[in-house]
């Protein structure tokens, strides 16, 4: 099982998009995936198809340790993959994690007796720098990083390679930046071409071959309780996420 | 000293007394994302972020399901010291079974003694509460319990007006805090 997180301290990049694009590509190319959604918004849950207003265990009960991941988790069936849900129930994990031992570990240790059922498992991160984002890294081997090629993209990018930075020294000596994904590209744009270019100069292998393009059918997909690849696989922005499937596969075997 | 209003389940309308109390004495409420469904870690969250908001010491006034959340909240936040009191009136007991179906979050009810002075107003008749269960909280809490005679759920239905008997506990807590 290779955990991984979705992060970006900018909000709006595409994160939820990714995760559970990322993870119907994956599951349609052959892999066992499980999604964590860690952010009390609950877009992940909704945009897999499962109401989060209907669930009856979360991702919270699990960090509180009221709920095993078997007993929380629920198959997002369209999709293709299990899901760990999240609603507004997750803030208070927030408050009520603190004063606890082992409170940044805790999504970690839940995750040990589901690792044989699964390839991948995909966190969905909230944006700020939380102690449900801390959980997530703890938890993981890596972090996927969607990004818009734009100019203050890097800004925000910076910020979280320091956080990944610390995590890595202080508690999770595992974790790594896998790559960063280029979303919501569109070619027609000088600039984005520019930062593009600017990323793949500076960062080197750490950027994925993949782009993902702006694509209306993936950005409708949502609407429909659906992730793109799933609700309209033809189109090109679902096409380029079972492409960056295959990519993800290719790079763990390399881990 | 600020006085936080935290409605039970559903919200309290315009004639129930922390209403009017919002009205007459510019309390604060704090606003829940959704007031039909209580999610508690949500509830709990919402209230850290309004004591944060909420500069000075605070006076907690509670009712029903707002008890358990502001018990449930001092037992967890790390922002307790700037509760200087709690008014918490008409505890619900989510344990009884027809409560504990429709608030299964609910149903753990903290017990741990309060960290601020408090006072449990409790009904002879309330239908989510008997008068036994009021006690027994209170006594956990750590809280003085005073018994409201037959006034049911001592809600916007127990015609207690502005209810100034009630408030008036609160204002005599306004002494300088040491």
């Amino acid at each position: 099982m290779k955990v991984f997180c979705v992060a970006n301290q900018k909000g709006g990049v595409g994160k939820t998009t990714t995760t559970v694009n990322l993870a119907a590509g994956l599951a349609k190319v052959g892999q066992r995936v499980l999604v964590i959604d860690l952010d009390p918004q609950g877009n992940a849950t909704m945009g897999s198809g499962v109401d989060k207003r209907k669930l009856e265990l979360s991702i919270y009960d699990v960090l509180l340790e009221s709920a095993s991941v078997q007993e929380a988790r629920v198959r997002a069936e369209r999709a293709g993959y299990d899901l760990l849900g999240a609603n507004r129930d997750l803030a208070g994990a927030e408050v009520e994690l603190v004063g606890l031992e082992r409170r940044d570990k805790r999504l970690r240790s839940a995750l040990a007796p589901v690792a044989t059922e699964y390839d991948f498992v995909l966190i969905d991160c909230p944006p700020s720098l939380s102690l449900l984002t801390l959980n997530g890294l703890c938890s993981a081997h890596g972090v996927v990083v969607p990004m818009q090629c734009e100019y203050f993209a890097l800004e925000g990018l910076t910020d979280l390679v320091n956080t990944i930075r610390q995590v890595h020294a202080n508690l999770n000596p595992d974790l790594q930046i896998i790559g960063l994904l280029r979303v919501m590209f569109d070619p027609r744009t000088t600039l984005q071409q520019q930062v593009s270019e600017q990323l793949k100069a500076h960062f080197g292998p750490k950027v994925f071959d993949t782009i993902i393009p702006r694509n209306v059918r993936l950005a409708e997909a949502p609407s429909y309780g659906l992730p793109g690849v799933v609700f309209d696989p033809a189109a090109k922005g679902s096409q380029a996420f079972l492409e960056f499937a295959r990519e993800m596969v290719e790079r763990v075997k390399s881990m | 000293m600020r006085v936080l209003l935290l409605p039970g389940w559903l919200n309290s309308g315009p004639d129930h007394w922390q209403s009017r109390w919002e009205q007459l004495y510019g309390d604060i409420r704090v606003e829940q994302h959704d007031w039909h469904r209580p999610l508690r870690g949500d509830w709990m969250a919402q209230l850290e972020e309004t004591v944060l908001a909420t500069p000075g010491p605070l006076a907690l006034a509670a009712h029903s399901l707002g008890c358990l959340l502001a018990a449930a909240w001092a037992g967890l936040s790390q922002h307790t010291g700037r509760v200087h009191c709690a008014l918490l009136v008409a505890p619900p007991d989510t344990q009884a079974p027809a409560l504990r179906e429709q608030l299964p979050g609910w149903s753990a009810i903290p017990r741990q003694p309060l960290p601020f002075a408090a006072r449990v107003l409790a009904s002879t008749n309330d239908p989510f509460c008997a008068m036994a269960r009021a006690q027994a909280l209170a006594s956990d809490w750590g809280a003085e319990l005073i018994d409201c005679g037959p006034r049911g759920h001592l809600n916007a239905d127990s015609a207690l007006g502005d209810w100034p008997e009630a408030r008036r506990w609160i204002d005599e807590q306004r002494t300088p805090l040491n």
